[in-house]
């Protein structure tokens, strides 16, 4: 049997005996507070971590940082807590959680989840992995990413293109360990930072480098040593930063911030973005000698929607291990019919919706309630965007259709208006005009 | 028991009643010295559920 090296967060020490005893065959290494957890992340190599939420009876759910950091050093990192709201579970896996299972169930639970990530690992390693961990049916792009696969082990960059959702992140990892590099796959949303925050991620700082740097961090750049540094949303980076960047790249050293001692970090770039590099040149957003070093190999992911022969594998694929799914002829027909424009990131959110549910069997009018009602026979939303534009004029209806965007988004991210003003790279000033019009404009709003 | 938390304190009685029917379930495959061990820390978790309940009691 394959022996695992397997991380437990847990700070009951009964649950810590019941995880132990479970996982007995492989090496266990437990923590029972974040400071010992953030330690033992950082030092050791995990192929699994198993994380409690909520640390002592005051805590307030720590356990999350600590998902984080493992997410961050490509363990596969799953929730095992009896703090299972909604809001916890969104934000374990924007986090980086790979699974959320409630506590109590661990003899069921915990043998499932080995089982899954050792058929994944092995699914990966024999290439398999258009029906583990890159489910596709679609032969472009299955083909656009056996040859990617191709170029894994070499130190080309990889530029991965494609909407929001459609799994480029999924593919880097994949991209990864086909690459047999010994380093971590290390994961960085550039559109998550501002530059100042994105600097300190990417390069670390020494201690007292700036205010709030109490202790000395190791950059993205250095985790990445003999490993992937993978850069989502690049197209989001200053021009600044992207010169930062291009420097370390083609040197292979940089400083961390408040450092006159340069560091070395031999790591291969996969990067990502959702828009148009060449359109993203050409309006001087994105420096052309930086788009030449990270375009070794360009990979583009359709759209869901544009792979729909892709959508009940994936729904198969989500809910193995768990409920199975049977939807009926018309709600098939109208998810087959739907646009997911969140892709496979909507998909999935769909399908843990309808699982938890309390028929199996989905019709028509579950799908359609979870969907929103945003499918339509083709033509028919342009229809009713013709109608609306003669009933009240063109600007009318483009702010209309504007507004249902912006709400939408606003819904899907919890209200965090950051989020959708990076997102949908609109100015604020739009986002707080259209929220007046919808009266959503108070000041309990998320930031 | 003003000021606190009812949802922490259920939050605590899932995840004890959780570990020890976890705990039990365990408890036949284990050798002796583990049931021993076993059965001091399921004792402990079962003193805090009391005490928990207890607490809910008061809240009630």
């Amino acid at each position: 049997m394959e022996k695992l090296n397997i991380f437990v967060l847990e700070d009951d020490r009964l649950a810590q005996k019941v995880m132990g005893a479970h996982l007995a065959p492989h090496n266990v290494d437990m923590a029972a507070d974040l400071d010992s957890a953030l330690k033992k992340l950082d030092a050791g190599r995990y192929d699994i971590g198993f994380f409690d939420l909520m640390l002592g009876v005051n805590d307030d759910y720590s356990g999350l940082k600590a998902i984080a950091a493992a997410a961050k050093k490509g363990i596969y990192s799953v929730v095992v807590s009896s703090s299972d709201s909604d809001e916890m579970i969104d934000r374990a896996y924007a986090l980086g959680a790979s699974d959320f299972y409630a506590k109590g169930n661990e003899e069921a639970n915990v043998g499932e989840i080995l089982r899954k990530f050792l058929q994944n690992r092995r699914a990966a390693a024999s290439d398999d992995i258009f029906t583990s961990a890159f489910i596709t049916e679609d032969a472009e792009t299955r083909a656009a990413a056996t040859e990617a696969l191709k170029y894994a082990p070499t130190d080309l960059p990889i530029l991965i293109l494609g909407p929001s959702g459609t799994g480029k992140t999924s593919l880097a990892k994949i991209l990864h360990e086909h690459s047999g590099r010994e380093g971590a796959f290390v994961s960085i949303n550039c559109s998550a930072y501002t530059d100042d925050l994105l600097e300190a991620e990417l390069f670390g700082h020494k201690k007292g480098a700036f205010t709030g740097a109490a202790e000395a961090r190791k950059g993205r750049l250095l985790e990445a040593h003999r490993g992937t540094l993978f850069l989502d949303e690049i197209g989001t980076m200053s021009h600044n930063m992207q010169m930062k960047l291009l420097k370390a790249i083609e040197e292979r050293t940089f400083y961390p911030l408040g450092s006159e001692k340069p560091e070395r970090s031999e790591f291969r770039i996969i990067s990502a973005t959702l828009e148009d590099p060449q359109a993203l040149i050409a309006q001087g957003k994105m420096r052309f000698d930086l788009f030449q070093r990270i375009h070794g190999y360009t990979i583009n992911i359709k759209p869901l929607a544009r792979r729909r022969a892709d959508i009940f594998p994936l729904v198969h694929h989500f809910t193995k291990g768990g409920r199975r799914l049977s939807f009926s002829p018309d709600a098939k027909a109208f998810m087959q019919d739907y646009a997911w424009p969140g892709n496979i990131r909507e998909l999935k959110k769909f399908t843990d919706l309808v699982s938890g549910g309390q028929q199996g069997r989905v019709d028509l009018e579950t799908a359609r309630r979870h969907l929103k009602g945003q499918c339509a026979a083709p033509g028919s939303a342009e229809d009713a965007l013709y109608a609306a534009a003669l009933a009240g004029g063109l600007d009318a209806a483009l702010e209309k259709v504007s507004a249902d965007i912006i709400s939408r988004n606003l819904r899907e991210n919890g209200g965090v208006r950051t989020k959708t003003l990076a997102d949908l790279k609109i100015s604020t000033r739009l986002l707080y005009a259209t929220l007046k019009k919808l009266g959503l404009d108070t000041e309990g709003g998320k930031k | 028991m003003t000021g606190i938390d009812n949802s922490k304190l259920l939050h605590d009685l899932r995840s004890k009643c959780s570990s020890l029917k976890s705990a039990a379930e365990l408890y036949k495959d284990c050798s002796p010295a583990e049931k021993k061990e076993m059965l001091a820390l399921m004792n402990s978790a079962a003193a805090e559920i009391a005490k928990l309940l207890g607490q809910l009691e008061r809240t009630a």
